[in-house]
């Protein structure tokens, strides 16, 4: 057993949060919060400074740009990114690119992923639809054949940064007589086609996704990607790694680091009780926990597998602690932990923690309820019967 | 013993409940909360329907029931997220006909007719109850600085609470002089709240000591109760739509973790619902405890979160966004929890007397 990083990953990390420090100005993160996660200026330059020292796709194959590095570098780069809240393709970056380095063709790869790791191209995930959601296999967004092209006709719900993405990653029924999982295939739908709607729907975190509708959609048939029909592998494979883009521990942790800093110099007297010491300590032990998991998962990852029963255990351990750790923090703070962002100085870390306890119902039943993930680490991770 | 409301508190509840369902769309409240104010329209017509008078004495023109009544009508208010000061003026008002004597009554009297809405301003930059260091100087004027004011900009008058000569009391502030300055806050409730400035203000010493605790001890049994609307319209809305939204075939409220979840809800909301009108049943007789009221409040402050947060897991997408009603619970769940002091700070009040024998039974 050896529980330390590498001397290389830890100059890694160093490197990159010099960067990050370079380029975290509050210019730079008021674009990325305005924007709904579309490059603005600033961030298209931050996306250029991770292009140019080759960050952005160590771990990719050699012949497509990368350097094939151990994917443990991800690992640390999505951790301390998120630790920071800078943006780095998200979703784009840590699920689709994945699945087209696996699963598309070699036109395809020259076609899409230099445009990712330029931070042109960017995808929405077009899976859900309102009677699809935790039973995803029931899609039934139809697309047909006509020649050398798709006709797509069908809703997708909860199509996030559809608003500012260039390609929806869709999942579609390409046979609706196979049985259900053996009929989806994914098909890219540029944005800008004709009879692709957008239509925003606000939530309570304050951020936006969307309903997109596809009336009568033609797109190229090339755009299929994977085998006909073939498409749920595809999307299960993308969700496991979707689901360690989505529990990391930077963007709990940093919460912690910033109420110890709140309370020493705006609440001295506070930080002295014991009883809060005594919180802060259960918050810590729970951030670390999570750390554990995050860590066994990437290293899994890292050793060529992906095993399900660890992605969900992260998984619903990281959301659940979203939860409780922005609860507990507000809880701490007393009433100024229910002031928010726009309350200006008087509320604490810019509201945060306010924030990520609105935020905090998606990671829940997002990319997979938690009641679904409690089932697969007791049945495929423990062997219980179905 | 009757754990149940009588007949005449049915009828109250009902008769609100009905009204609002007609009276109040969802979309009055989701303006209220982008204008940031309060919904005057509404605060008018209870007022007109004598809902305002129910828990005073009928000698000041009230309807002669207590604070469990009260308590109903904050819960009819707080199931429909009403942006009215219910809690602020009615506290407000109890302590000034328990506590503020010929002055009080005058007072009380005006807040039914309306020609006053008064919320108290009690808190300052320590959050904290029991370190009130605000100054009322012998001169009649008040200088202080008062923090999460609710319904500051709103109310007519403050009720502040200050110190003169070691003892803590309530001073009556009219909220429209020049010397006031009330800066509006953002806060998870979307309700509107303030930080207010009183520089030299005039201020009228209108109850002492005991009206400052009664005025504390029934807003936060009162607040109590708007926590148990959140839980309560939260758990039915789950109910509801966990046995007709379908996956895999079935309605998601047949799978048993759903039902388990749902079970927990409910168990959490029926205990606090009962501490809380015990609480307010508690003051009406008389016997009511800083302690027993503490345990209600902290109760309710835990069991909030959990209950929405399940609810909105139980949701799915459904119940994240805006269109849907549930996030007003949610968020003024978790608002009401910090108010009136957290559980944290009403388990301090316990703990001061854990060693008191409790009567169990
Ligand atoms: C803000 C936001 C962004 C999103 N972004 C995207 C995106 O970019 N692309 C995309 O494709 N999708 C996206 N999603 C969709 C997300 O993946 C779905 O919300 C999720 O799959 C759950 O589906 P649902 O909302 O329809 O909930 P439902 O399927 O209706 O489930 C609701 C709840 O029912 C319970 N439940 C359901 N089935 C079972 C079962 N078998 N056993 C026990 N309990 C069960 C769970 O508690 C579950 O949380 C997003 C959602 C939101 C809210």
């Amino acid at each position: 057993m050896d529980f330390t990083w590498s001397a290389e990953l830890i100059e890694f990390r160093d490197e990159l949060t010099q960067v990050i420090q370079q380029w975290r100005t509050p210019e730079l993160l008021k674009e990325y919060r305005e924007n709904h996660g579309a490059a603005g200026p600033l961030i298209s330059e931050f996306q250029a400074e991770l292009n140019r020292r080759g960050w952005s796709r160590m771990c990719w194959p050699e012949e497509y740009g990368g350097r094939a590095l151990n994917p443990l570098y991800q690992f640390v780069y999505v951790e301390t990114m998120e630790y920071w809240g800078m943006p780095y393709g998200n979703l784009t970056y840590t699920s689709v690119a994945p699945a087209l380095l696996e699963h598309a063709s070699e036109e395809q790869k020259k076609e899409y992923l230099p445009g990712i790791w330029e931070g042109r191209l960017r995808f929405a995930i077009g899976y859900s639809e309102p009677n699809a959601g935790s039973d995803l296999a029931s899609l039934r967004t139809r697309a047909v054949r006509d020649g050398d092209d798709w006709i797509i006709q069908g809703q997708k719900i909860w199509t996030s940064g559809a608003e500012v993405a260039t390609h929806v990653w869709l999942a579609a029924r390409t046979d609706p007589d196979a049985p259900r999982h053996q009929g989806i295939s994914m098909i890219i739908v540029p944005v800008d086609a004709p009879g692709v709607t957008v239509r925003p729907l606000w939530t309570m975190s304050g951020v936006r996704t969307n309903e997109t509708f596809y009336d009568n959609v033609r797109v190229p048939y090339s755009n299929l990607v994977g085998p006909l029909n073939g498409g749920w592998t595809i999307i299960m494979h993308a969700l496991n790694h979707e689901r360690v883009g989505l529990s990391t521990t930077g963007n709990l942790a940093v919460h912690f680091d910033d109420a110890v800093r709140y309370l020493r110099e705006h609440r001295p007297e506070a930080l002295a009780d014991p009883h809060v010491r005594r919180r802060l300590a259960e918050i810590k032990l729970e951030l670390l926990k999570h750390r554990a998991l995050a860590i066994r998962n990437a290293v899994t990852i890292a050793g060529g597998g992906i095993k399900p029963q660890e992605a969900s255990m992260t998984k619903i351990h990281g959301s659940e602690l979203r939860y409780s750790l922005s609860n507990s923090l507000m809880d701490l703070l007393g009433r100024y932990g229910g002031l928010s962002r726009e309350t200006g100085e008087l509320a604490p870390a810019e509201g945060s923690f306010e924030r990520t306890w609105r935020a905090s119902p998606i990671l829940r039943f997002g990319g997979g309820a938690n009641e679904l993930q409690r089932t697969i680490i007791a049945t495929r991770g423990l062997g219980m019967p179905r | 013993m009757n754990l149940d409301p009588s007949e005449t508190q049915v009828l109250l509840r009902d008769t609100l409940r009905s009204f609002l369902a007609n009276e109040l769309p969802f979309d009055q409240v989701r303006a209220c909360e982008k204008e940031g104010r309060a919904d005057a329209e509404l605060w008018g017509q209870l007022r007109e329907h004598g809902w305002l008078a129910t828990p005073f004495p009928s000698s000041l023109g009230g309807g002669g029931a207590g604070l469990v009544e009260a308590g109903l009508l904050v819960e009819e208010l707080a199931r429909r997220a009403a942006v009215v000061p219910i809690v602020e003026a009615l506290s407000c008002g109890a302590a000034l006909a328990r506590c503020g004597g010929e002055r009080g009554a005058e007072l009380v009297r005006g807040l039914i007719e309306g020609a006053i809405t008064p919320v108290p301003a009690v808190l300052e930059s320590s959050d904290r109850f029991d370190a009130i260091a605000a100054e009322a100087a012998g001169d009649g004027s008040l200088r202080a600085e008062k923090y999460f004011v609710d319904y500051a900009g709103f109310a007519t008058h403050h009720l502040v609470a200050a110190r003169r000569g070691g003892e803590t009391g309530l001073y009556l502030v009219d909220a429209s002089h020049p010397a006031i300055k009330v800066e509006p806050h953002a806060t998870i409730g979307r309700t509107p709240q303030a930080v207010v400035r009183y520089d030299a203000a005039p201020a009228e010493r209108v109850a002492g000591e005991d009206g400052y605790d009664c005025l504390v001890q029934v807003a936060r049994a009162l607040c109590t109760v708007q926590i148990v609307a959140s839980m309560q319209v939260s758990l039915d809305q789950t109910v509801a739509y966990t046995s007709v939204r379908e996956q895999f075939g079935r309605p998601i409220g047949t799978f048993q973790a759903v039902q388990h979840h749902v079970a927990n809800m409910a168990t959490e909301v029926e205990s606090v619902r009962l501490l809380a009108y015990e609480a307010l049943d508690s003051l009406d007789r008389g016997s009511a405890t800083a302690e027993r009221i503490a345990i209600a409040k902290a109760a309710a402050s835990r069991a909030v979160p959990e209950v929405t947060m399940l609810g909105h897991q139980l949701h799915g997408g459904q119940g994240y966004i805006e269109e849907n009603d549930l996030y007003f619970f949610t968020l003024r769940g978790k608002d009401r929890s910090l108010a009136w002091g957290t559980a944290d700070e009403c388990l301090e009040i316990v703990a001061r007397e854990i060693e008191k024998p409790t009567d169990w039974l």
